[in-house]
């Protein structure tokens, strides 16, 4: 069998680091103490309504019935008194519980909206090494588990307002039988501690065994062609029988830890407490006179001093998970892998679109050199066309020059200046980035040409998609350019999804060009469509290229071969095929091309 | 109530646990009414002045002994029924699989992974609840309900229990109502929950489009207005969730007043005694969660019995491919025959395969190139019998692969799927798929012929680390050569590789061909691509182009032919030149 897989969940946090993560949980409810300290506020008032009602009854058993001087007016007025109390009470449980509800929902938004801007001030660096299902995971349902960690507080604040004011009611009516009933706390909080630690353990195994059978139920799904090619469903079967019975076997035995030390024992206790109380009523009832009145209320307030321990109990699991999502929450606001950033006080604005390498090296890792000592120029309007094979550094130039990632050596120059001296809004909106795989976002065609940039016209965006001659297609679609765009934008071709990302990046009107041509293959059509839109966006702009089309390449000013990170040859077509390098000996292979 | 019939199978196989388990229920019932009993007892003694200190032990005595036992008995109902539940849920669970395991393509294109997921989840959950919180909800309306009244008849007064019960039945109809109005508003929140997942998972993404054109900050709002919208939404399961304790205050403070009035009324004339009143007090308390329970148990019940029409529904499905009760159980070798008609994807208008004929000896290769959606693959689902329903045969020996058994076609044939998918196990046992006995040397073997060895010892662990979701991330490459290795440990009579060599480089591809050239001299192998220098060694290369061959031959017949083919070879040539694919 495989090795099993521990997942965090089941890992113990250290104490310390308990406390660190306890209190910067607690930093994100400040905002909200308002709707905090209302909920204790109430919760307090709850208390106080719990012992009053019990505390009225007394009165009205003790003074007016057991004498028997109770008439019409008198019982109605208590009933209309404790109507009053149930109403209040009412009002009290309402603003506990959605005060403190929607403290802890805004509470737990504004992790996720600090989650998401953390985001987004990330370099690529960090999303290359992160996979994107666990982000997604921190961000929606790590910050969901933090609700159920501030309950924790809530439960845990109300259980002791109740049995505190229980106590103290206990006290002012009985204060021997108070005390007495007292000797039951340290068997409370033993019970409260060892079922919190104890039933911590079997919860994280249950928890642990129930993500072990989904994913072998996802798998054995996402895997069924193989799994059924290679004739091992009962194989399969089997497995999945044994991750099943191993998951009864937990659930059963959380089942038992529950029956044993959840509800029935605090049951037992209460009424352990309740025999205590009323031999000691009954001791004192043998010499002298113990009201009726008195044993009600009494009786009452034993039973508030042991209900809130189920609920706090059951919360307490809830605890451990709080903590190891915040870790992970943390552990990403506490991420330094930043994006590149430009100097403080950049002002310059790219006016013609020179672009300058000067001796730039570059490495992900700061081990392996994947650029080396690469310099060109390329002026204003020209095209420099990148080749070379997988992994020679094309992509890198145009990740260091997009500020994806940092460089250390070298320079690059945009009209003059250090690239670092222009604001990183003028960087954008100056230079566009056509990518291979043209991503597409939930939406329209219209808010995928847009991209969130409010400013663009629906008059913009119609003639950039005529211009990359995306025009055809789009209105040939139900809705034309309000024609939904599914997750990925699956429903559209590859040719397609390109000829909408080129007028995703001509709409933004950019002085310099940055393209990473795409290798798929695509139908003709598309094609030689794909080539007039290049060549109309390239119009009049500077433009870096990574080339797969010798009309791109043919085009271009500048012709740069790249192999292991370095330029080992430069030159227009004419002047690289006279020199019968490499490059010609690619361009032979043209003949058999075209 | 018809999910209690429909689950009958369940509890008639389960019936000793249940009676047990509705035993121990009566007499925890049973049981409860004494503590409230015993305090009214005392308290009328105390109040009478003939309390002595023998009444005063045997009662005491008589409390311990109801504390022990509802102990005993509380623990005794919940592990039987709860556990009763988990069971059910286990077996659900198997028998889901099993079917899974039995099905078709078809089916598992009709249902998508995160929707059988959510069944064997979801709809599980909610019927296990039937079984658990059903039953007990159930059988404690009943029993509680029934003996705490009982009891209020007995043990004070009839008349009084008759006016507090009045505003109870109002404890169920909230119940169901809040419980009802709870469960569309949490759908609207895990609605919400689902767009915000949505909406993060496409701006990790598309992280790099976001960047290029700036937009981290537009991003970032439209992320907020989000967030804001699942607030608003979240506050009515808040507002909603509040309700239910107030609204349980209100009603019991109801039926306090009324004992109260009504309770005060009768001590005053001596109808009951002060300690009666106590006693009564206590019961109604005791009445709370039965009557709300109620309520809550037509919810359990009607989001169980959805929840098992649709996992029934699922298990009714049948898979379309049927082995033949009198099927070829010989191994299935020989010449392979392809003489398709037509053949069209179940739903489709537009046939994918139009007469398609070639044969295949023994021993040969074959390659299979052409556009994207023209049918290669289909060619392949087809052979490995993944649908059945076509015009025309495929024959094996002269015999329709229709006829064979599944065990005796599948077991001689060796397939890479396009998407590589690996178990998240060790690479070993990824390797050695098809049977765990073979021993290391034989996986060693199979991962030096796809040239995979080497990649494997770089890893920390070797052949035990684990690949998939929570393991090792493998390249492409990587993950297509272990896939490879784990076709080639079975030496099946026919290798199929589905354009499985996409991601590794040429010399690589190169190597691992000729690798496959010596070590299955005599079997066959197909191979299907979209880089033609896979199938270019091959015997006979066939070109599809929209469902039909549009060309055959030998690579250097098809070069000289001039057609798709040879455009296809120059281009790509030339794009590999210029660092493409």
């Amino acid at each position: 069998m495989a090795k099993q897989y521990q997942s965090e969940w089941t890992k113990k946090v250290p104490l310390k680091e308990q406390l660190y993560i306890m209190k910067r949980l607690f930093g994100y409810t400040k905002r909200y103490k308002r709707q905090f300290i209302g909920a204790i506020v109430a919760a307090a008032g709850l208390a106080t309504i719990n012992i009053l009602l019990p505390r009225l009854l007394q009165v009205f058993m003790d003074r007016y019935l057991t004498n028997q001087s109770a008439t019409t007016q008198i019982l109605l007025g208590v009933a209309v008194l404790y109507g009053l109390g149930v109403m209040l009470k009412a009002v009290t449980q309402f603003f506990q519980s959605f005060l403190f509800g929607m403290g802890s929902e805004r509470a737990m938004e504004d992790v996720r909206r600090d989650l998401f801007q953390k985001l987004h001030q990330l370099g690529m660096r960090y999303f290359d090494q992160t996979p994107a299902g666990s982000i997604v995971s921190r961000i929606t349902n790590d910050t969901m588990t933090l609700v159920d960690y501030w309950n924790v507080f809530l439960s845990l604040l109300v259980g002791s307002f109740s049995i505190i004011s229980a106590f103290i009611a206990m006290w002012l009516i009985a204060p021997k039988i108070a005390l007495a009933t007292l000797t039951f706390l340290p068997v409370l909080l033993i019970v409260i501690w060892y079922y919190s630690s104890y039933s911590a353990r079997v919860y994280r195994r249950m928890r642990e065994k129930l993500s072990q059978l989904n994913t072998k139920l996802n798998e054995s799904i996402e895997g069924i062609t193989i799994i059924q090619q290679f004739r091992q469903e009962k194989r399969l079967t089997d497995e999945f029988e044994q991750v099943n019975a191993d998951y009864l076997k937990t659930r059963e035995a959380m089942i038992r830890t529950n029956s044993l030390l959840l509800a029935p024992i605090v049951n037992l206790l209460y009424t352990l407490a309740l025999v205590v109380v009323l031999s000691l009523f009954g001791i004192s009832a043998l010499h002298s006179f113990v009201t009726a009145g008195l044993v009600y209320a009494f009786t009452t307030y034993v039973g508030n001093f042991f209900n809130p321990m189920t609920n706090m109990m059951d919360s307490l699991s809830s605890l451990q998970d709080g903590m190891v999502a915040g870790r992970r929450i943390f552990r990403i606001l506490d991420q330094e892998e930043y994006a590149p950033a430009q100097n403080p006080d950049a002002t310059n604005e790219i006016t013609k679109g020179r672009v300058e390498f000067k001796h730039v090296s570059f490495s992900y890792d700061g081990e392996h050199e994947i650029l080396h000592d690469v310099s060109f120029v390329v002026e204003p309007g020209q095209t420099v066309a990148l080749v070379g094979h997988t992994g020679s550094g094309k992509s890198s130039i145009i990740n260091v020059m997009m500020r994806f990632y940092e460089f250390y050596e070298g320079q690059i120059l945009i009209d003059g200046h250090d690239i670092r001296s222009f604001p990183m809004t003028e960087l954008r909106r100056k230079m566009g980035l056509v990518l291979q795989d043209a991503f597409m976002f939930y939406g329209d065609i219209a808010s995928n040409i847009r991209l969130f940039n409010e400013q663009i016209t629906d008059a913009q965006i119609r003639s950039a998609a005529e211009f990359v001659q995306a025009d055809g297609f789009i209105e040939q679609l139900p809705g034309q350019y309000h024609a939904r765009v599914i997750e990925g934008g699956a429903q559209f071709s590859s040719g397609q999804r390109q000829l909408i990302s080129f007028a995703r990046t001509l709409v933004t009107n950019p002085k310099i060009l940055v393209l990473d041509e795409a290798t798929a293959n695509i139908d003709t059509e598309t094609e030689s469509m794909i080539q007039t839109g290049l060549a109309r966006l390239r119009q009049g702009r500077t433009s870096i290229a990574i080339a797969h089309r010798l009309s791109t390449i043919r085009d271009a000013e500048l012709i740069l071969v790249l192999e292991q990170g370095q330029i080992v040859e430069r030159g227009n077509h004419e002047s690289l095929v006279a020199q019968k390098g490499r490059y010609y000996e690619m361009y032979q292979l043209q003949n058999g091309a075209e | 109530m018809g999910i209690f019939k429909k689950l009958g199978w369940y509890f008639k196989q389960e019936y000793r646990r249940y009676l047990l388990g509705v035993t121990f229920l009566i007499l925890v019932a049973i049981v409860q009414i004494v503590p409230p009993k015993v305090i009214g007892t005392l308290v009328d003694l105390m109040d009478t002045k003939q309390l002595t200190a023998t009444k005063l032990v045997m009662w005491l005595i008589i409390l311990l002994a109801a504390a022990i036992l509802q102990y005993v008995f509380r623990y005794g109902w919940r592990t039987r029924i709860w556990g009763g539940a988990a069971k059910l849920e286990r077996t659900l669970r198997s028998r889901l699989f099993w079917h899974f395991m039995k099905m078709d393509t078809t089916f598992f294109q009709k249902h998508r992974t995160g929707d059988l997921m959510a069944h064997a989840t979801n709809d599980l959950t909610a019927i296990q609840q039937v079984a658990g919180a059903g039953i007990l909800t159930f059988a404690d309306s009943i029993i509680t309900g029934g003996t705490t009244i009982i009891a209020m008849v007995i043990f004070v007064d009839w008349r009084l229990t008759l006016m507090a019960l009045i505003p109870m039945p109002l404890l169920a109809v909230v119940s169901r109502r809040l419980g009802a109005h709870l469960h569309t508003a949490f759908g609207q929140s895990q609605a919400a929950f689902s767009r915000l997942n949505d909406k993060t998972q496409e701006s990790v993404s598309g992280i790099k489009v976001l960047k290029t054109f700036g937009q981290e900050a537009a991003d970032i709002d439209d992320f907020n207005v989000i967030v804001t919208k699942t607030v608003k939404i979240n506050k009515r399961v808040n507002l909603i969730d509040g309700l239910f304790d107030p609204s349980i205050s209100l009603i019991i403070g109801l039926t306090y007043i009324v004992t109260i009035i009504y309770g005060g009324t009768l001590v005053m004339n001596h109808s009951i005694s002060i300690g009666q009143l106590i006693s009564f007090i206590s019961y109604i308390a005791a009445l709370v969660w039965p009557m709300f329970a109620i309520g809550r148990l037509f919810n359990v019940l009607e989001r169980g019995n959805a929840s098992y029409d649709r996992v029934e529904e699922l298990l009714q499905e049948t898979s379309t491919i049927i082995e033949t009760p009198d099927a070829l159980q010989i191994p299935a070798t020989g010449d392979i025959n392809y003489a398709i008609q037509k053949f069209t994807y179940p739903g489709d208008q537009q046939p994918t395969l139009a007469n398609v004929s070639f044969t295949l000896q023994q021993g040969k290769t074959l390659g299979i190139v052409g556009k994207v959606g023209s049918g290669k693959t289909t060619l392949i689902k087809l052979l490995l019998r993944e649908y059945d329903q076509y015009q025309g045969k495929i024959e094996i020996n002269r015999h329709d692969i229709r006829d064979y058994s599944l065990d005796a076609l599948l077991d001689s044939i060796g397939y890479v799927p396009q998407d590589n998918f690996l178990f998240s196990t060790d690479v070993r046992d990824n390797i050695r798929f098809a049977d765990f006995e073979r021993d290391q040397a034989a996986v060693e073997a199979a991962a030096t012929s796809s040239a995979v060895h080497d990649d494997i010892l770089r890893f920390a662990q070797g052949y035990e680390t684990v690949v998939g979701e929570r393991g090792v991330s493998l390249s492409g490459g990587q993950k297509q050569r272990i896939a490879i290795a784990r076709a080639i440990m079975t030496d099946p009579e026919i290798l199929i590789l589905d354009d499985s060599l996409s991601a590794v480089d040429a010399k690589t591809e190169e190597a691992i061909l000729m690798n496959l050239k010596t070590l299955r001299a005599n079997q066959t192998t197909i191979i299907t691509a979209n880089r033609l220098s896979s199938v270019m060694h091959a015997d006979e290369i066939i070109v599809m182009d929209n469902g039909q061959i549009a060309e055959r031959g030998t690579h250097e017949a098809l070069l000289a032919a001039d057609g798709w083919y040879a455009k296809m070879w120059w281009k790509q040539q030339l794009n590999q030149a210029l660092g493409g694919v």
